[in-house]
């Protein structure tokens, strides 16, 4: 901080021997160029470099020999091997409800627990320590200690399952309670996230409102819909934006728990990937999929700023 | 209220840009995964094939015979209990070789991690490790894309004759030898003897037997379940359907690779029995999600009566405490009746091979011609209880007499996985996934094998290893 504020003082001292503010303002940014380069230098290196040479393979005939990976030209090949390709159907399709389905309950089960944490007078830091235990839980410990949860032989749900008389449902074996034993891990892990974040926003708000609200004799229900809602719009997007890019990369909780199985039930876009590159070291196709991914995140994401921003225009009219 | 609304705007502004940075990071993630080995891209094969003379040139005087160097040994843990296996393997050969170094690093246990760990390695143009212990159904991948050393360049044809018969052949791709066996595995089928013994059942030869047996002791209240096996969708599940498979007289593709021949009446009967096991009861109907580990646990803690696993699991099963201990048998595997007694094991099993960019091959061939000596052979077999590779060691009745499982090794009947092709994982993929959908009974046998065929044919016919 101190050296940060020094410099500028120094630059500062110097100007006006040039004299003239627009060269002073060049010398400036020179300065800020200088400064960030490094920063820049490591950013490219570890996020741009990679993207772009995993697009480029992508588009490329790719052979993986003991020497290395080989760029043997360009082709269209691999995003048509994926677009046509039946699991990548099905995975797209299986990621896109996982994700919308986690985010949506998180959300509304996370805002649930904010009103409740804002509302606690005492031992409010220790709820929030204790809620965000799963949070801060290995996602792979996590996902370990779920499969003994589920474990058809000596699975504590399975046991409960039985216990009111609904059998032995073989949880991950079979395709939708396998899908949905997925969905409870990662709704029980993220949703002290969303509970944070949402809790964070109402905090901020400002509580003149609230007290207008009263004096104008509006009851809970309509202060929580007409008031709170809408101003948590920014913390809502936040929230979703955050849980749709983690969400849509979900990869530890099948890789873990199900191996993508039964047959391809809970293969999301990202095993698909993973098994394409390091399984069948086809690293062209598993560009492909990740490349498609990616695109597919950003509309994902733009789509619900836009849908974000709508909300917020309306109101403004 | 202009003001107002431009200042509302900037701020939507620098959300979005900060929205851009969280996307930006979130595809780098995704993106990443796709580089991690892209450090040596620009390098060319002719690396590899200027390299490779020079190495021959040094060696092919005397193969194995270096007597010095240091070498860095990839081997996944090859026994859960006692001295490590390999630490007593290192220490043996360091007495013989004193002026080889040999250094151990421990690789994953889970088969396909590691593969994925030492291609990625290994195309980033490491010159460690420079042996590795790697799966049976490595050598066409690992062949077609140069990621091991023709074995066979180097070790004359004497050496190759030394091991039990379908080895050699299992480690070849296209005419070259790139694994030397180093350890076998092969599926069993281990019993309880004294539940038998109380309903005065035989061993079952037949896979019916099996079935009807099961259903004896369970109505008996013997055990609660029957039979346990590895169902879950992994590479596990496509070695146990191969044994039905070869049972029923079907198999996976024809001899050149060229063809896939899983929507056969042989497949569909393979599959429909598997799926048979679990609505009748005999196995539960988690056996869908269970690997070895979830199959032996419940075999071992006395639920089942039989179990479907490989040769460690009778030490497993006879570990002090275990309510296990003493009452275990094993055969061979049943067949379906009809068929000709016993029924077929996959071979599962670990070769040695060679890093192309290692420094020292010489030191190299000599660490794994010495696996194949009496001295390392009885290790494995005789402190260790692993099936040898080497045929007199196999046969030697120190070594039959050494445990029930050991003693039945030359009485089974083998067969490997289709590996050879170099699409292997993609063509098991397709074997797997279905299978199991089956199992689950999301799918009936006859579509799900529709599917694995179509699969399948993809696998075999496309250039790279496809999805």
């Amino acid at each position: 901080m101190t050296t940060i504020s020094g410099t500028a003082d120094k630059v500062q001292a110097t100007a006006p021997l040039v004299g003239r503010p627009d060269v002073n303002r060049k010398r400036m940014a020179r300065l800020g160029w200088a400064f960030s380069t490094p920063a820049l230098i490591i950013v490219a290196a570890v996020t741009i470099f990679p993207i772009v040479y995993s697009v480029i393979m992508s588009l490329s005939n790719v052979s993986v020999t003991g020497s290395g990976i080989n760029l043997n030209g360009f082709t269209w090949s691999n995003y048509s091997i994926v677009l046509k390709n039946s699991t990548w159907h099905y995975a797209l399709g299986f990621t896109i409800v996982y994700t919308v389905i986690t985010v949506l309950v998180e959300l509304v089960i996370g805002t649930l627990i904010a009103l409740v944490l804002q509302r606690l007078t005492s031992g409010r830091g220790w709820m929030m320590a204790l809620l965000l235990l799963p949070w801060s839980m290995i996602t792979v410990i996590n996902a370990e200690l779920w499969l003994y949860i589920y474990n058809g032989v000596y699975g504590v749900a399975d046991a409960i399952l039985n216990a009111v008389g609904l059998g032995h449902p073989n949880i991950l074996g079979t395709n939708t309670p396998a899908i949905i034993a997925l969905m409870i891990a990662d709704i029980w892990k993220t949703t002290p996230f969303v509970a944070i974040i949402v809790l964070a926003g109402l905090v901020m708000l400002p509580g003149d409102i609230y007290e207008a609200a009263e004096v104008d004799g509006s009851s809970g229900w309509s202060t929580f819909w007409r008031i709170t809602v809408p101003l948590l719009r920014p913390t809502f997007a936040l929230a979703v934006i955050f849980r749709v890019l983690q969400a849509f990369g979900l990869f530890d909780l099948p890789f873990v728990m199900t191996g993508g199985g039964p047959g391809t039930a809970t293969t999301s876009l990202a095993i698909l990937g993973y098994k394409a590159m390091f399984q069948n070291l086809d690293f062209g196709t598993g560009a492909a999929v990740a490349t498609t991914t990616a695109l597919l995140v950003l509309l994902g994401c733009l789509a619900s700023l836009r849908f974000f921003k709508v909300q917020v225009g309306k109101e403004g009219t | 209220m202009a003001r107002a609304r431009s200042r509302r705007y900037s701020s939507r502004r620098s959300l979005r840009s900060w929205q851009l940075a969280a996307l930006l990071g979130a595809v780098g993630a995704l993106a990443a995964a796709g580089c991690s080995s892209s450090s040596s891209s620009t390098s060319t094969s002719t690396s590899t094939s200027s390299s490779a003379p020079a190495v021959s040139s040094s060696v092919s005087a005397a193969p194995g015979n270096a007597t010095s160097g240091t070498i860095n040994w990839w081997a996944s843990p090859i026994n859960t209990s006692g001295k490590d296996v390999r630490q007593v393997l290192i220490q043996a050969f360091e007495k013989q070789y004193p002026n080889i170094h040999v250094s151990l690093t421990s690789a994953p246990t889970n088969t396909d991690t590691n593969r994925a760990t030492i291609a990625t390695d290994i195309s980033g143009g490491s010159s460690t490790p420079d042996v590795f212990m790697g799966d049976v159904i490595w050598p066409a991948q690992f062949g077609e894309h140069g990621f091991a050393v023709p074995l066979s360049n180097y070790l004359p044809a004497s050496y190759w004759a030394q091991f039990a018969p379908g080895l050699v052949q299992g480690a070849t791709y296209d005419g070259k030898v790139y694994g030397s066996p180093m350890f076998e595995d092969q599926g069993f089928l281990y019993y309880r003897k004294d539940l038998l013994a109380k309903e005065h059942l035989p061993v079952p030869k037949t896979w019916e037997q099996l079935v009807s047996d099961s259903e004896t002791l369970q109505k008996a209240g013997l055990v609660k379940y029957g039979f346990v096996w590895e169902g879950d969708s992994y590479e596990g599940l496509t070695c146990d359907f191969m044994e039905y498979l070869t049972d029923a007289g079907g198999t996976v593709t024809n001899s050149s690779y060229t063809t896939a021949s899983l929507d056969t009446p042989a497949a569909i009967k393979a599959v429909t029995f598997m799926r048979s096991l679990i609505t009748s009861g005999v196995s539960p109907a988690a056996v869908t999600t269970f690997q070895e580990p979830q199959a032996m646990s419940t075999f071992a803690s006395g639920q089942a009566a039989f179990l479907r696993n490989w040769d460690y699991a009778y030490a497993d099963s006879q570990v002090p405490g275990t309510p296990t201990v003493g009452k275990v048998g094993v055969a061979p595997l049943p067949t379906f009746q009809g068929e000709s007694y016993p029924g077929y094991s996959n071979i599962g099993g670990w070769n040695l091979y060679i890093n192309p960019h290692s420094k020292n091959i010489a030191a190299d061939l000599t660490f794994v011609k010495w696996m194949a000596s009496t001295t390392a052979q009885d290790i494995l077999s005789v402190q260790y209880s692993e099936i040898p590779t080497v045929e007199s060691v196999r046969t030697s009745p120190q070594v039959l007499k050494l445990n029930p499982v050991l003693a039945i090794v030359p009485s089974t009947r083998l067969v490997p996985r289709p590996a050879g092709t170099p699409n292997y994982p993609a063509l098991s993929t397709a074997i797997y996934t279905n299978v199991n959908a089956a199992l689950s009974g999301s799918t009936s046998p006859s579509s799900a094998m529709s599917a694995a065929q179509s699969q399948a044919t993809t696998a075999l016919t496309s250039a790279a290893g496809g999805l």
